[in-house]
């Protein structure tokens, strides 16, 4: 097929822009972690906080990729560098789904096995890392599952904000419309997508408790 | 198996961590072997800027050309270089001036170049080689009969006649605060009837067939000489310059001081009318980029036919 | 046998005291001006039905819930005073269902609390060992998980489980509710043995009368949050408070050698 010779002649272009579309959704996935499984938890205990968390994530889900990052422009910081621009956008889009996985899967843990683990001794510390954590942890991975499934969909607009990625060989291929280039960038992504979730799901699974 | 499983979870983003600070860096800053990359906008001028520099290097130096055209914009263009994307790509004065430095447009050529160099240089890493010589900007055109038959040469003179006249301008001109109102205050434009908005596409034709007397469209678009427009002078120099040079990232002349040198050679080497002539032959003959660029670059003597790589 | 029942081991103050002790949730009042105490090498059975406060009386012991007025004190320290790590940690708590933790095997359920209070390895697994044989778990259960056991020996591993820390006092909340009347014959027999050999503080909640005088060295009768006596078996089966003899009355016959055997 011509693509793969495109892709084989130009494979330095596409390798390069792989790498940087793995960081942009690497990262950006990470801080959503750092940032979401503690929220998570935290209205997973607080059941008040629920509410108003997790509708503030919904919201920023409902708002177009394209628009949030038009708004975020703007912003000197971020629309300085389109990539730093893109990888807060991104952080912001992975939250929800992070979020509401780990609440979720704290909330499903037998409230049983936590009396017994309270009555015990545990402190909320050993409760958390010991007992909560790793029984939803299959329900987690499956909310990071989506979030990096979803970003790295996302990752290719970033591109038309110049944040860099496959999406660039995709809008330039549409420029020119050309469609090597254009399968150039989205037969990657979609393979690294479907890695990706095939990945997270084999680990999810391992992860069950059984 | 709790404590092994949050272990492996960790183990996990320490490397995808690791991953990541790789290809940052990688990304970055990327040690192109021999390599450089040239990127453009995504308009035929930009194209014809983009592929005059990469002939040139690629005739003159030892150093491979790849070419990122079709990039969507101003914006695009920028971050690709501060992200390393690209090495080297064509803009305007007067874009970076307002664009991407956001400061107000003002002064004359030599000052706005001057003013954008130092601080691309200051703030981004990125410098300007010396213009190509020409200036895009805002063009007020009348037919070539009337500008000979009125003997008017500048806005000036003109605006004697603004009255009689029809003017017609694209949505943006009408828009823009330095486009339509700042020219009118500038020069005293008083016109029959409130100019007339409409599609791009449509001023040169509507101009030809004297349903307008007066368009607004850029110093070097092809069909001024193809339909015998006229460009009137901006005597008052309204219009801030945007004169067309190369955007360069200072690591890659670090890296192939050679550059410079091409660029240098490339100084100065297309007038107004030149680009018109060569916006012209890709947009109205329908050449091949390519070829138009060889010939150009034959005829000015920049290479020869023997350097000149296929 | 009366003898071994009516005679703890000699110690002056309670072990576990409830001054003036209420509770209540939401404005309802689930208990009011309970007043009890457990010695020694007790095994206090609290009995009553479903509402009658035992469990909560229970949480109380091991601060999983605070009064809202008077006093818990174990071993003389008011709970309120005391470190609630500390004091959980020196209390066995056994739930029905056992609430073992399903992603650790056998093994692990019942060294957790060694593990965190930091033993060393070996200790642990000799500490294991002793219990599941102790409780009457096969070596070879070591290494299985809890869905894959049946009731009867979760149970167990919840009753090695509370024990593992050597701890002096134990809680149970009907720990022997959901299994079938074998296995649970067959528990309360061997929780005999266990008590005599280990003679710990045990307060033990159900609402089967027959249990209560099968194990109990004392019945505690609770309704609607106060406590209505506390006798020894053989006092409760001959009690004229109206409440015991209801109950006396409604789990039938046979009851008296239950009241004897259980206190031999």
């Amino acid at each position: 097929m011509n693509v793969f010779h495109f892709m084989l002649e130009n494979h330095d272009e596409v390798v390069e822009l792989m790498l940087e579309h793995l960081w942009l959704v690497g990262l950006s996935t990470m801080l959503a972690v750092l940032i979401g499984v503690p929220l998570g938890i935290l209205i997973a205990h607080r059941s008040r906080l629920s509410s108003p968390v997790l509708a503030s994530a919904n919201i920023i889900q409902t708002i177009p990729s394209l628009a949030l990052f038009g708004f975020l422009l703007p912003v000197s910081w971020l629309g300085e560098r389109a990539d730093r621009l893109a990888i807060v956008a991104l952080t912001l889009y992975a939250l929800l789904p992070i979020i509401r996985g780990t609440y979720t899967g704290i909330r499903k843990v037998d409230p049983a096995v936590l009396e017994a683990g309270r009555g015990m001794g545990l402190t909320n510390s050993q409760l958390l890392f010991q007992v909560e954590l790793p029984l939803a942890s299959g329900v987690i991975l499956s909310g990071i599952r989506v979030a990096l499934v979803i970003s790295i969909g996302l990752a290719t607009i970033a591109a038309a904000i110049g944040a860099g990625g496959l999406g660039e060989l995709i809008f330039r291929g549409l420029a020119m419309v050309d469609d090597q280039v254009i399968l150039a960038g989205a037969i990657p992504a979609a393979l690294l997508a479907l890695s990706a979730d095939t990945i997270m799901g084999w680990l999810e699974r391992r992860l069950q408790p059984r | 198996m709790n404590r092994a499983s949050i272990i492996m979870l960790h183990s996990r983003l320490r490397i995808l961590a690791l991953v990541g600070v790789a290809a940052l860096q990688l990304s970055c800053s990327t040690p192109r072997r021999d390599r450089v990359v040239i990127g453009s906008k995504n308009f035929t001028e930009s194209f014809i800027l983009g592929e005059l520099m990469a002939q040139e290097i690629e005739a003159r130096t030892r150093l491979q050309v790849e070419r990122r055209f079709y990039l969507a914009g101003t914006y695009i263009c920028h971050q690709a270089m501060l992200a390393g994307r690209i090495d080297l790509y064509p803009e305007y004065t007067g874009t970076a001036l307002t664009a991407i430095l956001k400061e107000p447009a003002s002064g004359d050529r030599e000052q706005v170049y001057q003013l954008v160099k130092r601080a691309y240089e200051r703030r981004f890493g990125l410098t300007l080689g010396p213009a190509f010589g020409f200036n895009d900007t805002f063009a007020m055109e009348i037919r070539g009969e009337d500008a000979r038959r009125l003997n008017i040469k500048t806005l000036s003179q003109a605006s004697a006649f603004a009255p009689r006249w029809r003017a017609g301008f694209g949505y943006e001109f009408m828009e823009r605060p330095d486009g339509y109102r700042g020219l009118a205050a500038a020069y005293g434009l008083h016109f029959a009837e409130p100019p007339r908005t409409m599609d791009l596409g449509l001023l040169a034709r509507s101009l030809k067939n004297h349903q307008i007397d007066l368009a607004a469209g850029n110093t070097t678009d092809g069909f001024i000489p193809a339909l015998d427009l006229f460009v009137l002078d901006d005597d008052k120099h309204y219009f801030p310059p945007y004169e067309a040079v190369p955007v360069v990232r200072e690591q890659t002349l670090q890296r192939h001081p050679e550059i410079s040198q091409v660029l240098a050679e490339l100084g100065g080497t297309v007038h107004d009318d030149e680009m018109q002539h060569l916006n012209y032959e890709v947009d109205s003959l329908h050449r091949d980029v390519k070829e138009v660029v060889r010939d150009f670059l034959s005829k000015k003597g920049l290479i020869t036919s023997a350097e000149a790589r296929p | 046998m009366q003898e071994a029942a009516a005679a703890p081991a000699p110690a002056s103050a309670p072990v576990i005291e409830f001054r003036e002790v209420s509770y209540g949730v939401d404005g309802a009042e689930i208990l009011s001006g309970l007043n009890l105490q457990v010695r020694a090498a007790e095994t206090l059975l609290l009995l009553g039905r479903s509402g009658s406060g035992k469990t909560t009386t229970l949480k109380l012991v091991n601060h999983l819930l605070s009064p809202t007025a008077g006093e818990v004190l174990v071993r003389g320290v008011p709970n309120a005073k005391s470190d609630v790590i500390r004091l959980r940690r020196s209390i066995g708590y056994v739930i029905q269902d056992a609430g073992l933790f399903p992603h650790f095997n056998v093994e692990r359920n019942i060294g957790l609390i060694p593990r965190i209070e930091g033993w060393p390895e070996e200790r642990i697994q000799a500490r294991v060992r002793e219990l599941m044989q102790m409780v009457g778990l096969a070596p070879e259960m070591r290494a299985r998980y809890p869905h894959q056991l049946s009731g009867g020996q979760r149970q167990r591993v919840g009753v090695a489980r509370a024990l593992a820390a050597d701890p002096e006092i134990l809680l149970m909340d009907e720990p022997f509710g959901a299994l079938d009347p074998l296995t649970r014959d067959e528990l309360q027999r061997e929780f005999l043995l266990l008590q005599q050999r280990l003679r710990k503080t045990v307060i033990f909640v159900t609402h089967d009368l027959r249990e209560a005088l099968r194990l109990g060295t004392r019945v505690a009768l609770m309704e609607a949050g106060r406590l209505v006596t506390a006798l020894a078996p053989i006092e409760f089966l001959q009690s004229p408070n109206p409440l015991a003899a209801a109950y006396v009355k409604a789990f039938g016959g046979d009851l008296e050698s239950l009241a004897r055997r259980g206190s031999s």
